[in-house]
Parts: C-alpha cells; structure tokens; sequence
C-alpha cells in the first residue's frame, strides 16, 4: 500500500509540471443507505480520526455502497469536460469531491487552483438579509476578501441585474432574480477551475444567453470548466471531452458526440449486454452496458438492406426492441429519381422501409437532422403531428416517407429515423436508428450559417418627394 | 507558477504529522477572519431582524430567572447564602457569565445542522461558523454587562476598579465554551440527540452551579462545587467585580489549564473530521 502511494506521488507531481489541473486516481466514494447505521458509522469514524486512527475507509461496512466506484481522469488546463449520466449515476457526488465538499474513501484527487463550483445557486443565502448583505457574506463563504468585494460589487450588481431589489430581503426575490445574483457572486469568485452542476438549465432564456456567453468567456480567458448536465444539446455545444457515469462506474470518456450517444442508448435501458466496444473501458461488466452497433444482429435486428445504401451511415447508433425494424431506405429528389447528395433548398423524400414483427396498436414514426457535430436541427414524429397511426399487424411492411425542404447551407447532415410504440407506460423505443443516413449538401448560392433562409436582396435609391 | 495544489485523499491530515496540522489551523484561522465576522453577523442579523424585541430578549431571559430566584428566597424555600453585595448585582452578574457559557455552547452545538445546506453546497472553513456561532454569545452578554453597571448606579455603588481585568479573566470562559462548542457541534452533526442532551445538561448544571445563590459550604452540593469548572469559571471573574479579589487561585488555574487544553484539543478533533461530518449532515 504504501509503495502505491509514494509512486502515485512520484506520478502526479511530474504530471502536474504538465498543464494538468485536475487529477483523479482511482476515486470511490461510498454512502450509507440507513440512517441509524450512517449516524453509528459517522461516530465510529469521528472517534477513530479524533484519537489519530485510520478511519479504513476502504471497506464497505453492512448496508454502505459505493456511489462512485474507481474513476480515474484527468483534465487539462483550459479544457472544458462534461459529466453526464442517468440520475444517481454519482455525477454531483463527483463534483462535490472536485470541489472538496466531500473526501474521498479511496483514491486521490489533485487540484491545481482554486475551484468555484455553482452546485446551487444562491446557497446560504439568508432570506432575512437584503441582497447587498448577502453578497458580502456570500462572497465571504466562496473565499473572497473584503476589499475584492468592495472592488467588484459594481459589477456584481450590474451582471445580477436584479435594480432596486439589492436592498430588500432576498425572500422577495423571485426566482430568477435569487438565481442571478448567486450566479454573479460565483462568477465573480474568480476561481480557475468552474464546476457548474446543472444550474445553467435555470433561469429565462436572457439569464441562459447571460450564463453561456460568460461560460464562452470563461473558456476564452483559458479557465478549466467542468459541467453536469442532462442536456445534451449543450453538451455537445460546449464541451470538448465527455464522462459518462452509470452506477457510479465511468462508463466512457469521449467526445460529446460518442458520449451522447451512449448515454441515449443507456436511458433507453433495453438491452442487457456485455460491452466490449473500442472505447477502452472494457472493465465495466455492469448488465445495463450497451450495446455495441457491430453485434445486434445477435439482438434480433433482421436483414437489413440499409447498409448496402450508398448513403448509409456505418457508425450509425441504433437501439430498440427490434419488434419492428427500418429494414431500407432511400433517398429520392422530388421526380422519385434516386440520388446520394441534395442541393441547398432542394426537396428530398426520405423513404423508410418498415417491418412488423409483431402487432403494433400505435406506432409513431419520427425522423431527426442533425449536424456532423450531433447538434440537433430538425425533428418531427407522428405524435406532434397529431396523426393518428392506425394500428399495423404482425408481418405487415409499410413505407414511411419524409418530405424534407432542404433549407441548410453546404455541409454534412445526418438523418435519423425512428419507430416508437405509445403504450400506456410510455414510449417504448423499437428501432432507433441514430445517424443512418450521411448526406452532403452542395451549394446552392453564396451565403453562410447554419440555414439556408433563401434571402433575396435589392439596392435602390431613395426616392425625394 | 504560483498555484495552490490540494489534495483530498482519506485520512489526509493523518499522512502530515500533528504538529504541522496545529500551524495549518491556525493559518486557516487567520485567513478566514472576515469569513467568520460575516458569518456572525449573517448570524446575527438574521436573528434579531423578525423580533420586536430583538436583542432586548438577552436581558429579559435573566430577569425572570433571577426574578424567580428572589421570589423563591422571600417565601423562605430557598437559601441564597452570605454573597455579600446586593442579590440583584451578584445574580446578574452570574447570569452573564453563565448565559455566556450555556447560550454559547447551545449556538455552537446548532451551528454545522444548522448551515447543513450550505455545507452540502460550498466548500468553507466549517471552524468559522462555530466560532461565529460562540461569537453571537458575545452580544447579549455585553448587554447583560451594561445593565450590571445600570444596577450598580442604582444601589449607589461602584464596581471595583479590578473590573478592568475582566475581558482578561473570560478567556478561560470562551475556550472552555469554544471547545466543547467544536466537540458538540461534530457529535450533534452526526446525531442529533446531542443537541437535547445539551440543553437537558445545561439545565442541570445552571441550578448545580452556584450562579444565582452563593457557594454552598456542606453538604454533596459542596463536593460537586469544588469539582466543577463552571464554578470557577463565573465565580472568579464575578469575585473579581465585587471584591477585586481572586479567592480560589489554585482552583482557577487548574480549570483554565484544562479551558485551553480542552480547546486546543476539540479544535483539533475538530479540523481532522469536519469534512467527515459535512456527509453525514
């Protein structure tokens, strides 16, 4: 044991004269899940630091767990990691070990700077208090000095933008304005290292916009930013590697997109398989691991004629019961001629071929475009359309097919299509299949962005009366 | 580069030696100064900010005990005893001392379940809130003070000029406070049956201490006396103002060695597992 220390010693300091911030080394966290027994443990362990014992954190005692299980990662200064996960996968317990809330039971974390983390907003705020005393004390609790809050209250006031209210009882305050002053104090905490729990979710869509330009401010002035979210889209927008928790295990750390994708695949929660994809985590044998794309034929997904398309997607990403199945699909301009590429403000029809293994009462059909990047563009399904599906009998086979106004700029676009079954317990997914379909779009015009908005343009002179 | 490096592991205080820890926690003591001021008067404020009567209540609390005492001694149940100086004075001024003690450690035992949410959210100086949580204690008895000299002008008469000395001789008191307010506040962390057994033991000891009647001199109460800190802990600074006389020395020695001994110790205990308790909250 003690060899292991002095090398992981040896380790992190040489690494740490690299631009490595943060260091985690084989962390585990465990809880207790009775409270009598937290409270006899949580004496026990007191007792034995106060007389100088080991507390032998080490061990699981009866009914304790451990919430987060050997996570090792390291992040790199100016680097902007994401953690996403189901719910009680670890990730807060995570940012509270980063942030020192609480100490690991193994393992080591090594931080390099200071950590400001915004687990919650405006916590500790005194309801009784005015605004303008809560910043001080506030300020106080995430480590500033005196004179920096004198310096920055300014500031502080005008980011919060919450007027005349700085000097009533933030009971008053709405909701917004509660979560915008603690978002300014921590903001103006300064620290290297940001740790954002979810709390860029809250707030109207200004306080966002506010939240995400200082977050791209902060990337820009090279701070590290650690988020946790359950968003994807902005996980893919602003994140540059991702970790994917399940069980307190890590599951993955790749990029967004992978990671996104894996997460979907995880929450869909249908498949019990080993996994023993690329990714390099081949350790994780917990049964709700996913499915690698490459073995579901094993799985029940039939023939297939999509990958014989010119236009298929290798790497697409599919998951479902596989009870009905996308078995082909074409792409076609609007003469029906089939074609592999589509030219800006083209129509393109977008037909799947489905199969019924089974009777399904209501199926709903939905397709999604997104950019090479996964961000989401478009997405429509039968079930926001309001048309009613009719109910469709075991071996029956049916084509859907999208009208698609091709209105993107020049570029690479996935199309995903999918067949879901409302049941009385929800939407039970039968085949997903994410990025099937590659498409390139050629030019049309000359204009940039995203969409192609088809605007015309006229210079005329004024004309005086 | 100058950047601060931490490292959280278990058992983490334990790796660097025990001297080394008394110099990190009395740097981080320093450091967290107006930390721990903010936290007194967040404390402060936000308790007296909803009350008609605010910080009045410091006063009106011993008033009635002491009100009942003298009720108590003119129906002839109770003896107060040879005290020598007017009932009122001498009663007050224990109350002060004693409210000091019993109000100190009741704040300080809360102060961690109280700021549990916070703790949960923000990594802080968990040291700063109990002693700001002591501080509060300050208030009322600097009150209690005042209204001591008010008697004073009202019977006529001067306190003695060693009065002076006083703020010297409550040091032993606020250790003594400080230190089982660390203790407490850990143990009421994890369990929250400390917080009642406090007030039960506070209870208890205010009418096994000669605070509001004079030292008894036979009987089993006698024996508890000259073995109780407390004792020495009022009487002597209270000695002091009536008769600027220090009677028990030895006594008052012993019970400030074990004031700063306790101290010490509890805030040691303190600063190797108050992260321990942030989990268990």
């Amino acid at each position: 044991m003690h060899s292991i220390l002095l090398k992981q010693e040896l380790l992190s300091e040489s690494e740490m004269d690299n631009e490595t911030v943060i260091n985690v080394e084989h962390v585990s966290k465990k809880y207790c899940k009775s409270l009598k027994k937290s409270m006899y443990y949580g004496a026990m362990d007191i007792g034995r630091n106060m007389l100088g014992l080991s507390s032998k954190s080490e061990r699981l005692r009866n009914s304790e767990f451990w919430a987060l299980n050997d996570i090792s990662f390291e992040v790199k200064k100016g680097e902007t990691l994401g953690i996403i996960g189901p719910n009680g996968s670890g990730k807060t317990t995570l940012l509270k070990l980063l942030n020192g809330i609480y100490w690991p039971d193994k393992g080591r974390i090594t931080i390099k700077g200071g950590v400001g983390g915004l687990i919650e907003l405006g916590a500790g705020f005194h309801p009784l208090l005015s605004g303008k005393e809560n910043i001080y004390i506030n300020a106080a609790i995430l480590g500033m000095k005196k004179n920096e809050v004198d310096e920055k209250l300014d500031s502080i006031l005008e980011f919060a933008d919450i007027g005349d209210f700085i000097n009533s009882p933030v009971r008053y305050y709405s909701s917004g304005m509660f979560v915008r002053l603690g978002f300014s104090i921590v903001v103006h905490s300064e620290p290297d290292i940001f740790l954002f729990d979810e709390v860029l979710a809250v707030g109207d869509i200004q306080f966002q916009t506010k939240c995400f330009r200082k977050l791209t401010d902060f990337k820009e002035m090279g701070k590290t930013i650690i988020i946790v979210t359950h968003d994807m889209q902005n996980i893919q927008k602003h994140t540059e590697r991702v970790i994917l928790l399940n069980r307190g295990s890590m599951c993955l750390l790749d990029t967004p997109k992978n990671a996104t994708n894996k997460y979907l695949e995880l929450m869909s929660g249908l498949h019990k398989v080993i996994n023993t994809s690329d990714t390099g985590f081949t350790e994780n044998t917990s049964e709700e691991l996913l499915v690698n794309s490459k073995k579901q034929n094993k799985i029940g997904f039939g023939e297939d004629q999509c990958a014989e398309r010119n236009n298929y997607n290798k790497n697409e990403f599919r998951y479902g019961s596989g009870s009905v199945q996308i078995v082909d699909f074409e792409l076609l301009d609007d003469q029906r001629r089939e074609i592999s590429s589509v030219k800006s403000m083209d129509v393109v029809i977008f037909r799947t071929k489905v199969r019924f293994y089974r009777t399904v009462k209501k199926p709903i059909f939905g397709l999604i475009i997104k950019t090479k990047d996964g961000i989401e563009l478009y997405g429509k399904n039968t079930l926001l359309d309001e048309a009613n599906i009719k109910s469709h009998q075991e071996g029956s086979e049916v084509f859907v097919e999208y009208r698609i106004n091709f209105n993107l700029q020049p570029g690479d676009y996935f199309l995903s299509a999918g067949i879901v079954e409302e049941t009385s317990d929800g939407l039970l997914p039968l085949d997903r299949r994410h990025d099937l379909v590659h498409i390139s779009v050629t030019p049309t015009d000359r204009s940039f962005g995203i969409v192609n908005m088809n605007t015309s343009m006229e210079v005329y002179n004024v004309v005086k009366e | 580069m100058k950047e601060i490096i931490t490292i959280y592991e278990p058992d983490n205080s334990l790796k660097k030696g025990y001297l080394s820890i008394f110099s990190q926690i009395f740097i981080e003591l320093k450091q967290n100064r107006w930390l721990t001021y903010q936290l007194f008067k967040r404390d402060f404020l936000s308790t007296y900010k909803q009350s008609f009567f605010g910080v009045m209540w410091a006063i009106i609390l011993p008033l009635v005990s002491i009100g009942i005492f003298i009720v108590l001694n003119r129906s002839g149940i109770l003896n107060i005893g040879d005290i020598g100086a007017p009932y009122s004075i001498y009663a007050l001024l224990g109350m002060a001392f004693w409210q000091f003690f019993s109000t100190g450690l009741v704040a300080c035992s809360n102060s961690l379940v109280n700021a549990g949410p916070m703790i949960l959210k923000i990594n802080f100086s968990k040291k700063s809130l109990v002693i700001a949580a002591a501080a509060k204690a300050i208030v009322p008895f600097i009150i209690q003070i005042m209204m001591v000299g008010v008697l004073f002008v009202g019977y006529g008469m001067a306190p003695n000029i060693m009065s002076l000395l006083i703020p010297i001789f409550v040091i032993p008191l606020i250790l003594f406070t400080i230190g089982l307010g660390f203790f407490a506040s850990l143990l009421n962390g994890v369990m929250r049956d400390i917080g009642n057994i406090i007030s039960i033991f506070l209870t208890f000891m205010m009418f096994l201490t000669p605070v509001l009647y004079g030292k008894p001199r036979i009987g089993v109460l006698a024996t508890l006396t000259k073995y109780n800190p407390l004792y020495y802990l009022v009487s002597v600074p209270r000695n002091l103002v009536l008769k600027g006389v220090i009677l028990e020395w030895e006594g008052f020695l012993i019970v400030c060695l074990i004031s700063v001994i306790l101290f010490l110790g509890c805030l040691y205990a303190f600063h190797l597992t108050e992260t321990r308790v942030a989990e268990r909250i």
